[in-house]
Parts: structure tokens; sequence; C-alpha cells
């Protein structure tokens, strides 16, 4: 008990500087190139990342959701929305299928062997990030309906 | 190494702390904790004893006499990075005083876990320490980590990660896999490499072609088992297998709308287990056998509709860090530790409490001895996703999801020869069926406010699998479940959350009947309440109530949740890796953090 205290305090008191740079971890595309958040963030400003995985229900509320409202968000302020599954050899093949069966306009990476999941130090799904020339600016785990109205005022903010 | 972490638990908070204090000077440390990341994860339960499913018990007799009701297990992770291409880092864990409740009882303590040192850049990546791995599907190679269920296949030792150009890729890697606190007597050995042939030659109208070779290695010394009744005989090792040779190869290809992924895998020669209840030292004398896997997926997608297949056929496939894990009557089998492959159960892995009742869990292995004798799985599961669009007679205003799955898993067709200790599978024949699984789902968003999920299970599970016993001879469990999940939304981030669940079945336990209502208070916070009821069981003192009631609150990287209730006993399954679990009650904290 008094290890798991120390282990918390410590903790806290690095929540108070948060990571901001991004991990350099191997991702793939659905045609297996190789890349990594830090790479797909030169190319583009301003990025929305959700990791997801095809058995996760509030992740796939999640994406539906920003599916619904993508085109407007991208008009208003050129947002580019990547979800990365994390879905491992279990259910990785429903990947592809199951987004474009969704008709999703999202960019879909894999991370299969969950390396960047660990590393960003995300214990449950959905996890969605905000991220500004390379930096994240914005966290948020779990989905509840009508996040994504938040979720597109953070983006409106960064934009 | 306990010391350690205590010394770095208390100090660097401290100067994290006076950084606060200090402003200006701060710059060198400023841009230490810039360079620092890492996340703490602690799942703390206080169990209870409760009046109906009797006083709190641990499976497991030693932990039993210590009767400690709290647990806390704690995962912190940091890592390092400086000079652009060097990363170090750590993971400390703690299991105090005691593991929660069927863990690996090795895990009990509070120490550093794994370390590494990497290098990167664009074409080398190079590690030291510990470190996670894929080759190809997994079918020979995976270490991975699985904090739910007390997996931690990270290897130690090093890895080399090559990559000369956009359409090669080589690794090379070598390692003693972690055990809980400690590594496997083994050393393994691995070396992966995959080419693109798009990319190296450009070839137009093919999205992707590409194909991968591994091999993994794993050897261990054999001391000879001394047979306690005939101390004179001495066990022939002539022809032992203390290296195991295992290859893979496989290709992808992705023509745009249509795609095939394969795989085949050979494992080299490994033992078999005698069962405690023969006669015998456990290994068998004189016979190894080597294994295969055939995986074959092919799929099919545009725009508004996809299908995928994945046959999938494995034969004596379980391959461990020491070959001790093997044995079923090892600590290591029944926690499912030391895997060095991954062999994921490829049913539809459900979300609800009633869909996890009856599953299925994939048989790879080899046993000769046991009962009649198995050698290992062959099947095959559909998936057809469809999108009916919007303004159509069925997508009405704003589109309606449809999901199928499809799944028939069998033993290998083999005969077995138990005297001489020998069996012949066939390549393409399915035995005894283990599972039948049917399922659909619809995803109706009714109006703005509005939105529902359907499900429909209809399962046949075989008793051996699900409740434990001979496989493929006792029976099955036929159940039916259906499932309504509606949301509701009330407008600036709040949400009513209902779901009906009800499960049918003439076995086993009977008719369960479950709901859950949740209430989502803003995208920080919200509130739930469930239980599932088996109000069919025949023994009418077992018509348990499994309640929850429960919340979570989240802001930003940091996720508290609070959860009082009953759990159902029975097999835990996450990613194809299951154990049995007992009920029991009590209160659950978890907290998630990253900085």
């Amino acid at each position: 008990m008094k290890h798991f205290i120390r282990l918390l305090v410590f903790a806290i008191s690095f929540t108070l500087s948060a990571q901001e740079s991004l991990p350099t971890t191997e991702i793939k595309t659905l045609d297996g190139t190789t890349t990594s958040l830090q790479e797909i963030s030169k190319q583009n400003d301003l990025i929305v990342v959700s990791l997801w995985a095809t058995w996760c229900v509030p992740c796939k509320n999640e994406l539906d959701a920003i599916n619904e409202l993508y085109t407007d968000w991208q008009d208003e302020t050129n947002v580019k929305v990547y979800a990365i599954s994390i879905d491992d050899s279990r259910t990785v093949s429903r990947v592809k299928p199951l987004v474009n069966g969704k008709a999703w306009d999202f960019d879909i990476l894999l991370d299969t062997n969950n390396d960047l999941k660990r590393e960003l130090g995300a214990a449950t799904v959905p996890l969605t990030l905000i991220i500004k020339n390379g930096k994240i600016v914005y966290r948020h785990s779990g989905y509840t309906p009508g996040s994504e109205d938040s979720l597109f005022e953070e983006i409106k903010k960064h934009s | 190494m306990k010391k350690i972490t205590v010394l770095i638990v208390l100090i660097l908070p401290m100067l994290s702390f006076s950084q606060e204090t200090d402003t200006k000077d701060n710059t060198i440390f400023k841009q230490f904790l810039d360079n620092l990341s890492g996340s703490l994860e602690t799942n703390g339960q206080w169990y209870t004893n409760d009046a109906v499913l009797g006083d709190f018990e641990d499976p497991l007799p030693e932990f039993d006499l210590r009767n400690e009701h709290i647990r806390v297990n704690s995962y912190l992770r940091l890592d390092y990075s400086f000079l652009e291409n060097f990363t170090v880092g750590l993971q400390a864990e703690s299991y105090e005083p005691l593991p929660l409740i069927n863990y690996y009882p090795e895990y009990n303590d509070t120490r550093i876990a794994t370390y590494y040192a990497n290098f990167r850049n664009k074409k080398l990546d190079i590690t030291a320490g510990y470190f996670y791995e894929q080759f190809g599907s997994g079918l020979l190679l995976r270490a991975f980590e699985e904090r739910q269920l007390g997996l931690n296949t990270a290897l130690r030792g090093g890895r080399i990660k090559y990559t000369p150009t956009d359409f090669l890729d080589i690794t090379a890697l070598y390692g003693q896999q972690r055990v809980a606190f400690d590594v496997s007597e083994s050393d393994i050995f691995g070396f992966d490499t995959n080419f693109d042939f798009t990319k190296a030659f450009e070839i137009k109208g093919l999205n992707r072609l590409s194909l991968g070779l591994s091999y993994v290695g794993k050897k261990e010394d054999f001391t000879p088992p001394v047979n306690e009744f005939d101390p004179e005989n001495e066990f022939d090792i002539t022809d032992f297998p203390e290296m195991i040779n295992s290859y893979s190869a496989r290709v992808d290809v992705d023509f745009g709308n249509f795609y095939i992924n394969t795989e085949y895998a050979l494992k080299g020669e490994d033992v078999t287990f005698i069962p405690p209840a023969l006669p015998g030292d456990g290994i068998l004398e004189g016979k190894y056998f080597d294994g295969n896997a055939l995986i074959f997926t092919a799929g099919f997608s545009k725009r508004g509709l996809g299908i995928s297949n994945t046959f999938r056929r494995m034969e004596n496939m379980t391959f461990t860090a020491e070959r001790n894990a093997k044995d079923i009557s090892s600590t290591e089998f029944q926690f499912n530790m030391q895997n060095l492959n991954y062999l994921p159960t490829l049913t539809k892995q459900q979300d609800y409490s009633l869909a996890n009742i009856y599953i299925y869990n994939t048989q790879p292995g080899l046993f000769l001895q046991n009962f009649g004798g198995q050698a290992g799985e062959i099947g095959n599961s559909l998936d057809v996703f469809y999108n009916f669009k919007k303004g159509s007679k069925l997508g009405g205003k704003y589109g309606t999801k449809f999901t199928m799955n499809f799944a028939y898993w069998a033993l290998l067709d083999a005969e077995f020869n138990q005297t001489e200790s020998t069996y012949n599978a066939e390549f393409l024949k399915f035995g005894n069926r283990l599972n039948r699984d049917i399922n659909f789902e619809i995803r109706k968003k009714l109006n703005k406010n509005w939105s529902s999920i359907f499900t429909y299970i209809n399962t046949i599970v075989d008793k051996g699998v699900a409740l434990g016993g001979n496989l493929g001879t006792d029976g099955d469990i036929k159940s039916q479940i259906v499932i309504a999940d509606v949301t509701h939304k009330l407008g600036s981030g709040k949400s009513v959350r209902l779901e009906g669940q009800h499960l049918w079945t003439k076995e086993d336990k009977k008719n369960w009947a479950g709901a859950t209502l949740e209430f989502v208070a803003s995208s920080k916070l919200a509130f739930y309440v469930t239980d599932i009821y088996n109000y069919g069981n025949e023994i009418k003192e077992d018509q348990n109530h499994y309640y929850n009631v429960g919340g979570s609150f989240t802001k930003g990287a940091t996720r508290v949740a609070l959860n009082y209730g009953r759990q159902r006993g029975g097999l835990l399954c996450v990613g194809g890796v299951c154990r049995f679990v007992p009920e029991n009650t009590g209160l659950t904290l978890n907290i998630n953090t990253s900085f």
C-alpha cells in the first residue's frame, strides 16, 4: 500500500508537465507502409488521432459520430482525422472491411502489437488526441454521446 | 532493486515540485521534464465477504491463508528521450500486498520489471534490454503485454531492426522471455524480413504484394527425469529436441477492393507430456512431434460493403518459452504463461456481459494421451459489414449499419494410436464440432437524439470447451442472446443509455436476463448501474444477481473509475487467452494517468 501511494504521488506530480512530444513508434497503413505519429504530424498542421478497436463499442460510436460531421469539420478547420486501430492479430483482419462497411472517411492506421498504445500510456480505448504542429495539445479517454461536439470546440481553438 | 525503485520514486517527485517554486533557474530541469514521458495504471480491489456468494476466498491456498482483502496492482512506465535518437525507459510494477486474484502468483512484489535503451534513426532501430515484438501474424513469435490478464512476454536481450529502403526490412533478435519478475531458462533467437514487391518494382494496379519470412529458434537444456519406481531406467536422450527451429512464410496481396493475406508456419519437433493421471515421467520418451499452422484470409471491400473470411488450421502449435509450460498440470500452463506465439480465438469478440458466458476458446495444442487425444483445430470465420445508404428504404434518414459474423470451429480430424504414442491428422478434414456462431448487429440512428444497437447471437459451444472436460464428445451448449442498446442524448453533453439483454439456453445454468442503465453527466463524468440475473437456474439458491454500480471521472490524461459489485465466475478471456475466475464481490478502483 505504501508503495502504491508513493507511485501515485510520483505520477501525479508529473502530470503537471504533460507529455508534448510525439512518439516515433512505427505504425502501419492498411497497405503495409510504415509511418509514425511524428511523420504524420509533419505532413499536417492539425490532426485528430483516435485509438480504437473493432471490438470496442464506444470507439465505434465515436468514429461513427465524427464521420457524420467530418465533412463540416474539414470545411471549417482543415483538420485531418486518423483512426489508429489497436486490434491485434485476433481481429485485425476485420479492420479493413469494417472501415469500408461503415463508409468511414478517415485515414486508418494499424498498431497491431500495441507499441504506440503502450507509449501513449493508453490503458483503455478510445483515446482521442489533438496534435498541433507536432505537439499533443489535447487528450481525452473514453467516449460519451455528444463529446464529439466538445472535441470540435477544442479543434476550433487550435485551428 | 527494491531500494532503487523506492529511491527513484521518492526523489523524482521532490525534484518535480521544486521546479514549481523556482521559475527562472529551471531550464535544464524543464528540458528534462519535456523529454520525459510516462504513465501510471493502478487497479485496486477490496474483496468483501458476500452473504449470498460466500466469503472471499483466493483460489491459491497459500495466498488464501494470508487473508488479504485489499490488493493493488500498479504499473509505472517512464521513458526518457535524449540526443534526438536515444530513448531509455523502465516499467516498475507493484503487486501489494498480494496480486489481484487470478494473477500468476509470482507477480508478488514491487520491482522494476522491465528496462531498455533504444537508438532509432531512419534506417536503424537498436534496442538493448526488454522489448516487444511480433513476427507476421504471431504464429511463431509475439512478445506483448496484456495487463488485465497478467501477461507480459517481453524478451530481455537485444534487437536490431534495419530498414535500408522502403521496400525491405530486416529484424534480428535474441532474448529470454520475461516470466513475472524473472526470465525463462531458455534462449530465444529470431529473424524476420519483409519485402514489398509493389514498392521495389513499382507495380501498377496492385496496392500491395509483399513477402515475409521468419525464423524463431528456442534452445533449452534438458535434464532427464529419474523414474521414481525404476531409478536404473535411463531416459533415452537421443534426438531429444533441446533446440527447436521454426519457420514461417507469408504473402499479402491487395488488389484494391480484393485482398488476400496468408501465412504458413512450421514449428520444429518438441516434446509432449503424459497426463499426471497416467504412469510415466511426465515427458513422453523418444517421441517428438512437429507442428504447423496455416492461416488464409480473403476479403473484398468497397465503400459501404466489407466482406472478410479467415480460414485457419493449427496442428500441435503450442510453443512455450520453457517446455514445462506445455504441461497442463503446470502453474504456467494454467495461467497461460510463457507462450512464445499468439494463437487467438477467431470468433467475434463481444462487449456485452451475457455474450461472454458461453464462449469458444481456441484449441491449438497436441494432447496425445488425454482422453481420446486431440491434435489441433480447424475452422473458419466470416464477417460481413454493410451500410444501407442514407435515404434508401432500409437506410432511412441517417443510414443503417449492418454487421454479420459466422464462425465454425472443429477439432482436427485425426487418428490416435495411444499404445504406440502416434497419431495421424488429416490436412483439410473437420473433426468433431467445437463451436458454431452466427451473430448480427444493426446500428441505427433514429433521430437527432436517439440511436440504437440491436444484437442477435446464436451460438453452439462444445461442453468440454465451455465447462471443461473432454472435447467434442460430451454435447453442446446451444444459446441465443438478444441485446438492445439505446442511447438518448439530453443535450449539453448529457445522455442516458439503456441496455437490455436476454440469454436463452436449455443447458447448464439455463436462462439469464440483464440490464444496464448509464447516465453521462458530461464528457468527464459518468455513472452506471448494471445487473445480470440467472433467473432460469434450476437450483433456486443459485439464482443469483450479479449487480454492479459505479462511475468514472476523466480529465485530460487522467481517468478514475470506481465500481462496487459482484463478478460472475467463469472463463476470463481477453484476446483469445482465457482463464477460470471464481465469483467475487468487492470494491474496485482504477486510476490511469499519463504525462
